[in-house]
């Protein structure tokens, strides 16, 4: 399991990499895709099944395809790269420096946890990821946040349905209604 | 580490299943297409194939001279008669010459995109399928060394959700495939398809959800197990049967939802320009996802291995042969009970698969617009009230 999950650890790094490292926006969308993979790993090593397949729907499957779509559609080249300006190095160093000060403590405190949670209790965890388990905990416990979320998915549909009125008002708005539509039910 | 044996003579079982059933589609579309348009079809290649063809003439010679001619004719009997009889049928041509043509044809990438991306595209339309089968229970569980052994790659507890995952995943091959191909026809195919698999997508899911609310889980073994009665999914819900047997054939593209590669418009669509066994590997994905389609519906709405009857048909047999051997191998957790529903299944799964190819080769295609009202205003509306309707029985 160790073996299995330093393998993905490396591959998911080194995918996250190329979504920052490639020119060409659709080679970054693969490396997104490839890494959101690794991260449906970590949850099915985890026994969160559900997640990990919900994970490959809804981001891999269906987000992920949108962004693919939408690059080839615009068939968007390579992009142009120019020497960075220094002020936004400067910036982009600092905002490094403070990413890493704030996200070491964590991750030290994880595997502090990590070391103390024996192999047992890990077991012990294995039927959160049941669909049984996480459907009650979603819709007893967390009712109210869930039923926020989606109202606030809600909402963010309707917007994106007006916007798209608004702008495409003279072209045939039969596509881009569908095209945000289908945007909205992912 | 009996398991593990277990688990990679699964594995190659199910892929070496999937690839037969594929074939099999690849052969009845052939033929079958023939015999919807009166043609003969394939019947050509190895329906001549003589002892005198396939030696050396010098040997043919030397064996008449000798008077063995006859002797080597009568022992090759049984074998060329078999050849000859799939050549009159058109396996030959279709599963042999077909797949050797390909291998030998030239491999052509267009200039101006990347050979790994363009290789790549195959591999990705294809694997997800393949994939799929691994959640696919196909016979009841049965007892082999006292391990009781389930049909089953990968007995996951999110069982359809991982087809719908893989659904999901399917995208990808081809719309790549149609923007490496560097040709506005590939891209205009692949745009389609697109936009038609995200769209059929949401129906396909939304009646998968109504069908695990009816039968309280989502594991495909446990789905088979209630239908036992005789009380198959089709009867609990028609509708949803008839939402997913047309989404799911929105899925694989095929007529009359083949837009992505309407050959009267875009050439060939997203595999315009792909030869050879790139070429191949794209219909074997599409035939292995009509296989997939159909072994689902036997699977979700037909009652898997389940036949209203057999049971009281087995039982006799049972009580007849009291202590036989047939009231061991007739009994639920032999080997061959288990293989007896395996048949059920694949004569439904088989039954399937001709009907949608007999629906590809009937109906005219749609119009784009006609395709996505089809998708976006009538199925995915009544597989949602449908699914409300469910819930709401369900809950009462």
């Amino acid at each position: 399991m160790q073996t299995l999950f330093i393998i993905l650890a490396l591959i998911s790094v080194l995918s996250a990499l190329g979504v920052v490292l490639f020119a060409h926006p659709l080679y970054s969308a693969f490396c997104l895709i490839l890494n959101m993979f690794t991260i449906a790993g970590y949850f099915a090593m985890l026994e969160a099944h559900f997640l990990a397949a919900a994970q490959i729907i809804v981001y891999a499957g269906a987000i992920m395809v949108l962004v693919v779509f939408v690059i080839m559609l615009l068939s968007l080249g390579a992009e142009e790269r120019w020497a960075p300006n220094i002020l936004i190095t400067v910036f982009a160093a600092i905002g490094a420096a403070a990413f890493i000060r704030i996200s070491l403590p964590i991750m030290s405190g994880l595997q502090d946890t990590l070391g103390k949670t024996s192999s047992s209790s890990i077991g012990a965890n294995v039927v959160v990821g049941d669909v049984t388990s996480l459907g009650r905990q979603l819709f007893t416990e967390q009712l109210f946040a869930f039923e926020l979320a989606s109202v606030l998915i809600t909402a963010a549909i309707v917007g994106a349905v007006m916007l798209a009125k608004r702008h495409h008002s003279a072209l045939s708005s039969s596509q881009s209604l569908k095209h945000n539509v289908s945007m909205g039910n992912e | 580490m009996f398991t593990f044996v277990v688990l990679i003579i699964q594995i190659l079982a199910v892929f070496l299943l999937a690839a037969h059933l594929a074939a099999f589609c690849v052969w009845v579309e052939r033929k079958g297409s023939a015999l919807i348009q009166d043609r003969i079809g394939a019947n050509r290649a190895g329906a001549f194939i003589y002892t005198e063809n396939i030696l050396p003439d010098a040997v043919v010679v030397w064996l008449r001279k000798a008077g063995l001619f006859k002797l080597v004719e009568i022992l090759m009997f049984p074998v060329l008669a078999f050849v000859r009889i799939n050549g009159v049928l058109g396996v030959i041509n279709t599963l042999v010459c077909d797949a050797v043509k390909a291998i030998l044809k030239e491999d052509f990438v267009p200039s101006g995109t990347s050979q790994f991306v363009h290789s790549l595209a195959p591999f990705m339309a294809v694997l997800p399928v393949f994939l799929a089968f691994a959640v696919i229970p196909f016979s009841p569980d049965f007892v082999i060394f006292g391990e009781t052994i389930r049909t089953q790659v990968a007995p996951l507890n999110v069982g359809v959700l991982f087809i719908l995952g893989m659904a999901s995943i399917a995208v990808y091959g081809v719309t790549i495939a149609g923007w490496c191909g560097n040709n506005k026809f590939a891209l205009l195919g692949s745009l389609r398809t697109c936009a038609q698999m995200i769209s059929y997508e949401l129906a396909l899911g939304i009646t998968l959800v109504s069908m695990i609310l009816t039968f309280g889980t989502v594991d495909l073994y446990q789905m088979v197990v209630q239908q036992s009665s005789g009380l198959w999914g089709v009867l609990l819900q028609p509708i949803s049967f008839v939402i997913f047997f047309a989404s799911g054939m929105a899925e694989t593209k095929r007529a009359p939802f083949d837009l992505p590669e309407a050959e009267s418009e875009l050439v060939a669509g997203y595999f315009t320009e792909y030869s050879g066994m790139k070429f191949l590997l794209f219909w074997l994905g599409e035939f292995a996802e009509i296989a997939l389609l159909a072994l689902l519906i036997s699977v979700i709405f037909l009652g898997g291995w389940h036949m209203p009857g057999l049971d009281l048909v087995l039982g006799a047999i049972r009580s007849w042969s009291a202590d036989g051997v047939l009231s061991w191998a007739l009994a639920p957790g032999s080997w061959v009970y288990a293989l007896i529903g395996f048949s059920i299944l694949m004569a439904k799964t088989l039954f399937l698969c001709v009907l949608q190819i007999v629906i590809r080769w009937t109906l005219p295609r749609f119009r784009f617009d006609q395709l996505m009202t089809l998708g976006w205003k009538m199925l995915l509306p009544i597989s949602m009230v449908n699914l409300l309707i469910t819930a709401f029985i369900k809950l009462i």
